[in-house]
This record gives structure tokens, sequence and C-alpha cells, in this order.
């Protein structure tokens, strides 16, 4: 098949006059937003986006439901969770001791993908709604057994205010306070 | 006489007051202010919130305080490799005679508090518009001393864009003394009496020489020399430290002074005000009130870098040379014109 030929009109050249209104254009637009800024800024720790129940934030153990599986250990893709061997009482027999595997986290190396709570059989663990927690240092990011199983002091929550943010046409970003504290 | 009252007579001298006090304490003070400014305009205009962690309830001023203490005290390096005299000299020379225009510039009608002798104040804009264009000469120089592809590239720029706008502010300010038919700078805020400034009656001239003034010292449209983002700082890539700041703050600190002899040329001076006898109403007020002005212009330069990109360098001079250059040539014939009526 034969290319097409046709002719394309070049575009049309600017003219001065078109240059002088788009400048006084754009000058009157950044008056216009200078006058009546519209911030889309989330000034962090002072307001705090209020994340929803099924956020995938930090991981919790359960230990009464555990049934030490380890499929959260195997399915975790950056190896942060691994299963720990501890004695408990046995309650079969009295008075004995036995072995039971149950597992441990390092921070440092989790991201938060929330595989091992999906593929937990028995629900044993759940997530948190937030993230957003500092340590000073990294050998506190290692959780043993009692630590994974509670949750996290929520800083954030106490020093800033709740938020939504909400997408709008006109303002973009629209932030709306919420009341209850997480 | 006392020796202190020699230091007070020695600064108490006119020009060497206005280049000390106004020149270098006030436009280090007005610079800091206008890149606060800039920053906070842009971050307005752009939706975000600009400077503030440092100072919440003075929205951020500190930060740049804090900027200016960094670059005081931060080691500045020499490379090796540089051209080491000129590599010193060019920073601190081009500051000093960016300074240097407001030792011939009156900031009052009273004749006792003039820097310069009447008879030679016949001639102070042109002394004035002379010594303004000799502070590119030393960016050029810290750009070939630095031994640096971006710095010399980068100096070959501001080479191309000084030939585009020396030209432009030098026939727009020629405009004003076309109007009113001095080169007294006195003379020419007198005819401005009772708002008849010059902006009013010749716009064309000042949006010339306002271009033209954004163009030389390198602000936002016109960011060519130092753009960033092609050449790393342009002429300054190897400086470091008090050097670096010098040479950044010597662009606003010309930026102020060319405002300042803007101000005299079409924004009426010290105009609302009638300078009388005695140093406060004579001399101190009435500077206040230019300066005051030449704020406002400075201000208005530092706002565009919210709304503009930068241009390339042949978009800057083809607008130069084929848009401004005959709009300065126009805001001659306009002045012109408007002398010959007696408007003026």
């Amino acid at each position: 098949m034969a290319p097409r030929v046709g002719l394309r009109s070049l575009e049309k050249r600017r003219t001065l006059i078109d240059g002088v209104r788009s400048n006084i254009h754009v000058l009157m637009l950044g008056v216009k937003y200078f006058v009546n800024p519209r911030r889309m800024t989330l000034v962090y720790p002072r307001e705090y986006p209020k994340l929803s129940e099924g956020y995938r934030g930090f991981i919790i153990l359960k230990k009464e439901k555990c049934i030490s599986c380890a499929a959260c250990a195997r399915i975790c893709p950056s190896a942060a969770m691994k299963m720990i061997r501890v004695q408990e009482p046995d309650p079969k027999h009295p008075g004995k001791a036995k072995m039971k595997q149950y597992p441990v986290i390092n921070y440092q190396r989790c991201i938060f993908c929330g595989y091992c709570v999906d593929v937990c059989p028995t629900e044993a663990l759940y997530h948190v709604n937030y993230h957003d927690i500092v340590y000073d240092n990294l050998a506190d990011m290692f959780w043993d057994l009692e630590t994974f199983q509670r949750e996290p002091e929520y800083k954030t929550a106490a020093e800033g205010r709740p938020v939504r943010i909400v997408i709008h046409e006109e303002l973009g970003l629209v932030k709306v306070p919420v009341e209850d504290k997480a | 006489m006392a020796v202190h009252e020699a230091l007070a007579a020695i600064i108490g001298w006119p020009p060497i007051w206005q280049v000390l006090i106004i020149g270098f304490i006030g436009s280090l003070v007005v610079s800091i202010f206008a890149v606060w400014f800039e920053r906070k305009a842009a971050a307005r205009v752009q939706r975000r919130l600009g400077p503030y962690w440092a100072s919440p309830r003075l929205g951020g001023l500190l930060h740049l305080i804090a900027d200016l203490a960094r670059y005081a005290f931060q080691y500045p390096i020499i490379p090796r490799r540089v051209d080491v005299v000129p590599f010193l000299a060019a920073p601190i020379a081009g500051l000093i005679i960016a300074l240097l225009p407001l030792a011939v510039i009156p900031f009052t009608s009273n004749p006792s508090y003039w820097p310069l002798p009447p008879a030679a104040m016949e001639y102070s804009l042109l002394i004035a518009l002379a010594i303004a264009t000799l502070p590119p000469i030393f960016i050029i120089a810290a750009g070939w001393a630095s031994n640096n592809p971006f710095a010399v590239i980068g100096g070959v720029r501001e080479a191309f864009i000084i030939v585009a706008y020396e030209l432009i502010a030098i026939l727009g300010f020629l405009g004003a003394a076309a109007a009113v038919g001095s080169f007294n700078l006195v003379e020419i805020v007198a005819a401005q009496e009772g708002f008849k400034w010059l902006i009013l009656l010749n716009p064309i001239a000042f949006l010339a020489v306002f271009i033209a003034i954004v163009m030389s010292t390198s602000a936002f449209p016109f960011e060519i020399p130092e753009s960033e983002a092609e050449v790393v700082a342009g002429p300054f890539t190897e400086y470091s430290g008090i050097l670096y700041a010098l040479n950044m703050g010597g662009a606003y600190m010309r930026r102020f002074v060319l405002a300042i002899l803007t101000v005299l040329a079409f924004l009426g001076g010290w105009q609302p005000l009638t300078p009388g006898e005695g140093l406060l109403w004579g001399y101190i007020l009435p500077s206040i009130v230019v300066v005051a002005k030449a704020v406002v212009i400075v201000l208005a330069i530092s706002f565009l870098r919210a709304v503009y990109g930068r241009y390339r360098l042949d978009q800057a001079l083809d607008m130069a040379w084929k848009i401004l250059l005959p709009l300065a040539l126009a805001g001659i014939a306009l002045g012109l014109i408007e002398a010959s009526i007696g408007v003026v």
C-alpha cells in the first residue's frame, strides 16, 4: 500500500498581540492565586491523615489463636518474619513443658504488604491503621514476642488533629477535620 | 576633635552614608526579605506552604537568617586549578561596584545633603548608569577564573545577556531624561511634581527599564546565566561559603540599586514628601520614601519567579533585540513628544 501523501499546514505563528495577552493572563492568574491561596500542604505533625480501618499498618499478633503453622514466615517476601521456639506448659501433661513456635517480626525489613495477615488460617495476625512511628535505634525495631502482642503507642495522635483528605474538582485536595481521635 | 566625632563626620558624609548604610546594610536587609518573599510568594501561587517551621509566627523568616549564617560560617573551598587572584577578587569587586551608583544618587532635593557638588549633579543619571554597567564584567571574570566548563558557559551566557540589556536599560532611562530635558536626577524628580509620575506619562520606557533590570540581575524569566538545571550554578559553580553568598547577594543588591534609580526616574522619587530643612525632614525621611518604593519594585521582580518559567538564551535575545529595543526607542520618542507638547 502506497503511503498517503497529504498537505499539513504549519502551526500559525504567534503574533506579538498573542504574546502580550498570554503574559498578562499568566500574571493575573499568579496575582489571583497570590491573593487567594489554595494551599494543599498537610502540616504533618499538627494534622495527620485519619486512615481507614482496612489500612495496612503495623502488624500485631494474637498469641492465643496462633497454631504455629509458620505460613506467615514462609510467605513473607522480605524475610521480616521469623519463627522462634518458646517453652510453654503442656496442657495435656500437667507439670511438663513443651516447645512451641511463634512468629516475631523485624520492622527494619517489613514492607507492610500484609501477606502474613492474609495467609494466616486462624486470623491470629491483624493490622492497626497507623504506620508512622519513629524509633531511636535500630534494635528497637526487632520486636520480641511480648512487644508483638501489644499495639504500639500512636504518638502522632496525641499531638496532632486528624483530618481526612478529600479530592475536590476545583480546589484540588481539601482537608476535612475528623472529630474522633485514633 | 575626638575620634568618634571624626568617625561620625566621615560616616555622615552623604556618599559614604549612602554606600555603607543605605547601600550595604539596607540592601542586605532588603535582599534577605526579597528572598523570603520570593520563596513565600512562589509557595502561595503554587499551593504550597513555603518556609514555615523555623518560625511559624513570622512565616519562616528566620530560615533566611539561618541560610545567611550558614553561608557566612561555611568553609570556602578554593579549588587548585582556579586563577586565585581574579577568583577571589571578582565577587568582592563586583559587590562593591554594584553598590557604587548610590554614591552619586541624590536622595533629597535639599542641596546640603547631595552626595555630589551641584555642578556634577547635572550629570548624576549618566554617572550612575555608567557605574551600573560595570558589575557584569566581574561575573564574566569569575566564570573565566573558575576554570570550569559550566562556569565558562555561564560567563558566556552572561556576556550574551549583557549586550542585550545594557542598551535597553540606558535607552529606557534616556526616555525619562528626554521627557524632562535634563540628566539631573533632582530635576527629573522635581518635574514629576503632583503625581505627574513618568510611569504614568511614559509607561513604555518604564516597561523597557523594568524588563532590562530583570534581565540584568538574572531574575526569574531570564535566569539564564546561572540556570541550575543546565549549567550547575553558571559562573558561580566553583564558589562556596561566603564567596558564593557574595555572588548571589550581589545580584539582589544590584537589583536594589537599579530599583532606586528607577524610582527616582519614573516613580516620583521622594515625591509625596517635600524635603525641608534639617537632617530628619531634609534627608532621612525622603530616603526612607525612596527605599520603600524601591522595595516594592524588588518584590514585584521577586514575584515573577512564581509564574514564569525560564526563557532559553535565544528566546531572551530575540525578545530583547526585536521587541524591547524598539520599545525603548519608542519610549524616547514618546518622551520627546511629551516634552514638545509641554505635558511634563
